[in-house]
């Protein structure tokens, strides 16, 4: 009881600390502020899980769940080659590649846009529920399936992306390379593939964590005896609730720094655009 | 908040009219299936109501993990295997077995014959499939016990992880896979292999098997007398119903059928389940047999780098309610 009173006193006064930062108007505020917050999270979630006296087979306090992260580390570690770098890594490249040619051949050619667009969009509402185990079937139980399963995920997303972007020129731009005598090829990559790297880069961004989520999903339909989704499922049937939850952690920073390196190098590529300016 | 949970509970029980039913609800392991035709039996034949229990049956499924229901409030008994049952104790979960209607197991491994397997020393090099989410302990086991490592190389075996299907065998991405008598054995069947093309591994017969589908409840509220009560009138009419559909397996699959909301079950394949369970459930009172409990336990600890538990397990089985249940 005592820990669950605890519980609500930090909070309150962690939130009274924070209103009061948020007024300030020094930098490093932006920086405590969201780490103030998170870290409260942590100690409220653990005080109340001990105070209530929740049985760890339906939440695990967090300092078990980061001593448990650290002492399965090497498993995870291997779960996170087979998933992230096998599964989910070359279906986003392979998925992207594809979309983006795709895209190319869509833009010069309107009948394959409007054949190609509508195709697209029926794939990506394929659940993948349905699609997984087909795709188990077709290419094995390996980090092909996941691939595959992946490939079919990001492909929409960056088509409709790239197709959009390309055609996000001004008629005065394209008249001003038309009257340089540019060709096609001169026109597509000096003026509208930089011009559509914005929207390419949105949908690669969006990409990522599908892909990660495609990976880890296709793991349930079937899997050698690693991978995060394997992982999840094997230990959520042992009640291993902490191996869950430290799988669960162990995706969510393999798909932030994902997110983060496409979103740098978008910055590096796109520094002319107004949303990167300072 | 436990007297609030009390005084409500107490409330809950004044308002009820005097002649209502004790409630009692039950998880099962799988989907409704014959696999648990003696609650289906009981349920529909009365025996539950001549016992005044009011019990609902849950069904399970790939997504359900009946000791998390447990844990959770949301079911007060569970079936549950005892390999399953004993990890989630030693994880912490005080899991207790009531009554054990399964005697024997139904575990098999089932090959293609010309893959050429003689023994478990001939699976080196070769994959297999397993089912995992608390199914893997007997082959995890098995494997220790023969000393075959299972992490692929040519000196041990490949694990896949099969799904609920049997597809991994008929398209040989595995040379051998998990199935049990009653129900997958009986899906490669139908899929057109004919039982000469096949060599199955029992568990049972290997001397790995571990009790399979029995009873469990968390262990503190054995100490309330009023449920205990509940649980021996339960396991009485759970054991009548058993007996009932052993003798009379085709209405028993009748009766699971009607039970089955999904409408996935058919009616050949519950009555084959049904013939098949009736043999794994022959010879078992409901009480369980603490040599079958020893030799599990032998078998979940035999040694090897990963062992399924680490120390015996105590207090992890009473006779308490069967006693008072059977006599």
């Amino acid at each position: 009881m005592m820990l669950t009173i605890l519980a609500f006193v930090i909070w309150a006064a962690a939130w009274a600390l924070n209103v009061r930062l948020a007024r300030l108007p020094q930098r490093w505020v932006r920086l405590a502020v969201p780490l103030i917050f998170g870290a409260t999270l942590l100690v409220v979630w653990e005080l109340l899980v001990r105070g209530a006296g929740v049985s760890a087979v339906i939440l695990p306090p967090p300092s078990a769940i980061a001593s448990t992260f650290v002492r399965v580390f090497p498993t995870l570690w291997q779960d996170t080659v087979q998933t992230v770098f096998k599964g989910a890594l070359s279906g986003y490249v392979i998925g992207c590649a594809a979309a983006f040619c795709v895209a190319l051949l869509a833009d010069r050619f309107d009948v394959l846009r409007r054949g190609l667009l509508p195709v697209g969009s029926f794939l990506s509402a394929l659940p993948i529920v349905g699609t997984a185990p087909i795709f188990v079937m077709w290419f094995g139980f390996g980090w092909q399936s996941k691939a595959a399963v992946v490939v079919a995920m990001v492909f929409f997303p960056l088509l409709v992306n790239t197709v959009a972007g390309l055609r996000d020129t001004t008629v005065q731009q394209r008249d001003l390379m038309f009257t340089y005598a540019a060709s096609y090829w001169e026109t597509l990559f000096k003026l509208r593939l930089p011009a559509a790297l914005p929207f390419i880069f949105n949908g690669l961004k969006v990409s990522t964590t599908l892909a990660l989520i495609g990976a880890i999903v296709a793991e349930f339909f079937g899997s050698p005896t690693q991978g995060l989704g394997f992982r999840i499922d094997a230990s959520r049937g042992r009640l291993a609730l902490d191996v869950v939850w430290s799988a669960i952690l162990m995706s969510a920073f393999a798909g932030s720094l994902f997110y983060g390196a496409v979103a740098l190098l978008e910055r590096a590529l796109t520094f002319w655009h107004p949303s990167q300016r300072k | 908040m436990k007297k609030l949970m009390l005084a409500a509970t107490a409330l809950a029980g004044f308002s009820a009219p005097a002649f209502a039913q004790d409630a009692l609800t039950l998880q099962l392991k799988w989907v409704t299936q014959a696999q648990f035709a003696g609650y289906y039996v009981a349920l529909e034949k009365g025996y539950y109501s001549d016992e005044n229990l009011d019990v609902t049956i849950l069904p399970g499924g790939p997504d359900v993990a009946p000791p998390q229901v447990l844990a959770g409030g949301g079911a007060d008994v569970m079936v549950d295997w005892l390999a399953s049952a004993l990890a989630v104790r030693e994880g912490g979960l005080p899991v207790v077995n009531i009554a054990q209607p399964f005697a024997s197991s139904g575990l098999l491994l089932t090959c293609w014959k010309d893959a050429g397997f003689t023994g478990p020393q001939d699976f080196k090099g070769h994959t297999l499939g397993v089912w995992f989410g608390g199914n893997e302990y007997p082959f995890l086991s098995w494997m220790s016990r023969e000393n075959i490592p299972v992490d692929g190389g040519a000196d041990g075996v490949t694990i896949l992880r099969q799904g609920f299907n049997v597809d991994p065998l008929i398209q040989r991405q595995a040379d051998c896979i998990s199935t049990m008598t009653y129900n997958e054995y009986g899906q490669v069947l139908d899929a057109g292999v004919t039982a000469d093309e096949l060599t199955n591994f029992s568990f049972e017969a290997e001397g790995v098997a571990t009790l399979e589908d029995g009873l469990y409840v968390l262990e503190d509220r054995l100490t309330d007398e009023a449920f205990a009560d509940k649980l021996v009138r339960f396991v009485r009419a759970s054991m009548k119903g058993w007996k009932y559909a052993e003798e009379n397996p085709t209405e028993a699959a009748e009766i699971v059928l009607e039970f089955d909301e999904t409408g996935a079950q058919t009616e050949a394949h519950q009555i084959y389940m049904m013939g098949e369970i009736a043999k794994l459930t022959a010879g078992s009172n409901g009480a369980l047999d603490p040599a079958a409990f020893d030799r599990t336990v032998e078998v979940l600890m035999a040694p090897g780098s990963d062992p399924v538990i680490t120390k015996v397990p105590e207090d992890a089985w009473t006779h308490m309610i069967t006693d008072r249940a059977l006599d």
